[in-house]
């Protein structure tokens, strides 16, 4: 069933170029967090491992890239994807709601193994969803054998760093993410809710403010508007 | 006294602290953090800021943010009421935007810091921007003029500063209001050509060069002169001051015709390529003459010899340019940081000379006061990576690196403290030989990764800065901190093909010995082997990232870029030819 939506989400070959170039994005940011990564670390094996996966990052933005353009050309003039449903297949989270400046070397490859694993089987699915699209499967496929190397790595680097206690740093990266994934969808939730509010009282409230401000502006000079001393308040207002 | 100043939460966070009136540390954000144009509370830049001049929090008698946020509500606020009904889609946004952080800056620094609320004053925007222009120039009396997107309502001011040992005074003379902004006319552009806004504005002036002006006649359909010599915006062709989404409306794109998709290359042999370019020629040649002519006029009113412009439209070298050349004024002062990030400074000065009366300091005239290069990292680093590392006394490493550059090697540049603003000035720099098209492209293809159309800019010994660029009066002042495009001489247009413009013009970086005493030492070894003593220096840094500021992130972006050699310090490190060692 999962598989019949994404198919069908992949269909449209202007939005599979949109998400391709969303797609890209996400890995470059994804890269530029690894070299802040690979910057921070005093470990030399895992600068230079942080510093592998940054490239491979970079090189995929630019395998989605590619192919979201040659996608692109080939699209009629003037078509364009309405909405991108990245909530039901999302690229690569990257480390965007990561402080890797906050991390320890144990704690940030844990964050990564498992971001990863969760990228390969979003990427899988892909793979199965474009049968269709050979070209854009081909850079899904190339894609996923780097993410094996990334999940295989990262592991084996937990382990190196924290052998006693690599699994409880795993299931904390679990939980941490687990954390976060509410966090999103509750701050998603108490968006929405503000927006209505909000909205309400803009409709409720404001209508006799608004017509007041818009008399005054009618009687607002144009041009210059000199700036007299007494307008100079002291440094402890914020007004 | 001791005095932090802050700019924070629209772009550019940074932190400045200045001790007895003279600076003693400042910094963008965006350096520590690494995420480019980072406008959140600058923490960590207020932290490092302490910690460089041994500070606790406690120890401060102010911390002075760059602008008034009350009132900058009371402009999103009374624009949301002015643009009803059509605004109901931007007010929920703009609300939870501003009230979740923007509103409560008192408490924010008070909590963060620890400092008393009553230790916390405010700026207003503008006048941030006028201090970090006078109060760092070299001038006793200069006219002001500050323009930039908005601050609280003002967008555009002119004025007038006086310094002394016993009075140190800015006045406002006047200002132009939101929503009528030169600053946002721009961004407007900018967002329409596909750039991102605070961020592609160079992108525009770049392209300009490529266009004609054809299209100065429907420019000036959205942006009319006031009776009283000031301008203002047809609103009918923008939507900034109705929605967050897009500045432009359907009435500027029956004008213009329909914008560009950021996705798509511009390519200048097509129809909507040169259409592109000559949008951006006609914006840059009426900004360019709005501000002449309202320069002329200050310049009229003031009868001073001396400009101090500031605001992020200062950064707009061509019309700076233009301004020195046309308005009368002999020199003009542009602070090496005259956008946002620079305000950190001019609030703290502000603070410092006019609200607390501290008598006037000369202010050291150069950008360096961000964190240095730390010795020893680099040879370490490069060692551990097996890299080919010499360390070496300072005369040889400029004659070897001179060597380098002569031979067509592209040169990582870091030396001493970090500058201050969104230009390399010598100190985290990217150096190259300036001579041919090809070296502009391998800059733009193998390290830059960006635009085919946008320059680079040389560095030139103040000294022998006329012999290669015409230089109007008052040009090398313009030029110190590279805020003027000029001419080069078309005799030296072939030979310096790498910085040359499509126009024939550079941003030209003249540099005093004083300033930067290794770099100009290194342009003297360079001229002496090739003749022509000019470096192409583009900003240390690789697409989306701000530019380096500790040697790991130097070291760093050598590894995975183009770069053929890096200088830290004393300390040289090359790559390993391939099949050389494992």
């Amino acid at each position: 069933m999962f598989l019949f939506l994404h198919r069908w989400i992949w269909h449209d070959p202007g939005r599979r170029a949109r998400k391709l170039f969303d797609f890209a994005e996400t890995e470059a940011d994804g890269g530029r967090a690894l070299v802040r990564a690979a910057e921070l670390t005093q470990d030399r094996t895992l600068r230079r491992l942080y510093m592998l996966h940054a490239a491979d990052e970079s090189r995929h933005a630019d395998l989605f890239r590619t192919r979201g353009t040659a996608l692109r050309r080939a699209l009629p003039a003037g078509v364009s994807a309405p909405f991108q449903l990245n909530w039901v297949s999302p690229g690569e989270r990257g480390l965007d709601d990561l402080r890797v400046q906050a991390e320890s070397d144990a704690s940030l490859l844990a964050f990564l193994h498992l971001s990863e694993k969760s990228a390969a089987g979003h990427f899988a699915t892909y793979v199965d969803a474009l049968k269709r699209d050979p070209l854009t499967r081909a850079v899904f496929q190339e894609v996923l054998k780097d993410e094996t190397f990334h999940m295989n790595y990262t592991l084996a680097q937990l382990a190196r760093v924290a052998p006693k206690r690599h699994r409880l740093v795993l299931w904390r990266a679990r939980l941490g993410r687990l954390w976060k994934a509410y966090l999103r969808v509750m701050s998603a939730i108490a968006a929405v809710m503000g927006t209505v509010i909000l909205t309400l009282q803009y409709f409720i409230l404001l209508p006799p403010f608004a017509l007041l401000a818009k008399r005054a502006e009618r009687r607002e000079p144009q041009g210059w508007t000199p700036v007299s001393p007494e307008r100079e308040r002291p440094l402890e207002s914020q007004y | 006294m001791r005095i932090l100043g802050v700019s924070a939460h629209y772009h550019d966070a940074a932190a400045a602290l200045i001790v007895d009136g003279l600076p003693v540390a400042a910094v963008q954000e965006e350096r520590l953090s690494r995420r480019k144009n980072d406008a959140a509370f600058p923490l960590a830049a207020i932290e490092w800021c302490l910690e460089q001049a041994g500070l606790e929090p406690g120890d401060l008698d102010a911390v002075v943010f760059y602008e008034r946020p009350m009132l900058k509500f009371d402009r999103i606020l009374t624009c949301a009421l002015r643009a009803f009904p059509q605004s109901w889609r931007s007010f929920p946004h703009a609300m939870k935007n501003t009230l979740a952080e923007k509103l409560w800056v008192r408490g924010i620094i008070s909590s963060q810091l620890g400092v008393p609320r009553q230790k916390v004053l405010f700026t207003e925007h503008h006048r941030s921007h006028a201090a970090a222009a006078f109060l760092t120039a070299p001038v006793r009396d200069a006219a002001i003029l500050t323009a930039d997107g908005v601050g609280e309502w003002a967008t555009l001011t002119v004025g007038k500063g006086t310094r002394g040992p016993d009075r140190t005074a800015i006045t406002l003379l006047r200002e132009i209001r939101f929503p009528h902004s030169l600053g946002m006319l721009y961004s407007t552009f900018t967002a329409f050509l596909g750039f991102a806004v605070n961020e592609g504005e160079y992108k525009v002036m770049g392209l300009a060069s490529y266009g004609r002006p054809t299209m100065t006649d429907a420019v000036r359909k959205i942006i009319s002169p006031t009776r009283d010599g000031a301008f203002r915006l047809n609103l009918d062709y923008f939507d900034f001051h109705t929605t967050a989404k897009r500045s432009f409306s359907a009435r500027f794109i029956d004008l213009f015709g329909p914008p560009r998709d950021p996705l798509d290359p511009i390519d200048l042999e097509t129809a909507d390529g040169r259409r592109y370019a000559d949008c951006a020629a006609s914006v840059q040649l009426v900004l360019e003459d709005i501000l002449v002519e309202t320069a002329r006029s200050l310049h009229s009113e003031t009868g001073l010899p001396d400009l101090c412009l500031g605001g992020g439209v200062a950064l707009n070298g061509v019309a700076n340019h233009r301004i020195l050349r046309e308005s009368g004024f002999e020199r003009i002062f542009v602070p090496p940081a005259p956008g946002d990030a620079g305000c950190a400074l001019g609030a703290a000065l502000y603070a410092d000379r006019i609200h607390f009366s501290n008598p006037d300091r000369e202010f050291p005239d150069h950008p360096f006061w961000g964190p240095g290069v730390e010795e020893g990292v680099l040879a370490r680093l490069a060692r551990e990576d097996h890299l080919p590392v010499e360390e070496l006394d300072e005369p040889g490493l400029i004659a070897r690196v001179a060597q380098d550059l002569a031979q067509g090697r592209i040169v990582g540049w870091m030396e001493g403290a970090l500058e201050l603003g969104p230009r390399a000035l010598g100190h985290r720099s990217i150096l190259a030989g300036p001579h041919t098209i090809q070296m502009r492209d391998r800059l733009n293809r193998d390290i830059k990764h960006r635009e085919e159309f946008r320059p680079f800019a040389p560095v030139v010994p103040i000294e022998a800065a006329e012999r290669f660029f015409e230089l109007p009066p008052g040009g090398s002042r313009l030029a110190r901190f590279m805020s003027g495009v000029f001419p080069v001489r078309p005799e030296w247009r072939e030979k310096l093909a790498a910085i040359t413009h499509v126009d024939g013009t550079a941003r030209v970086q003249a540099l005093e010995r004083d300033m930067a005493p290794r770099l100009y030492a290194l342009l003297e070894a360079y001229g002496r082997l090739s003749g022509i003593p000019i470096l192409l220096n583009t900003s240390f840094n690789l697409a989306g990232e701000p530019i380096v500021n500790r040697t790991v992130e130097g070291y760093l972006t050598f590894r995975r870029s183009g770069i053929d050699v890096l200088v830290a310090g004393c300390t040289r490190v090359t790559k390993r030819v391939s099949g050389e060692g494992t």
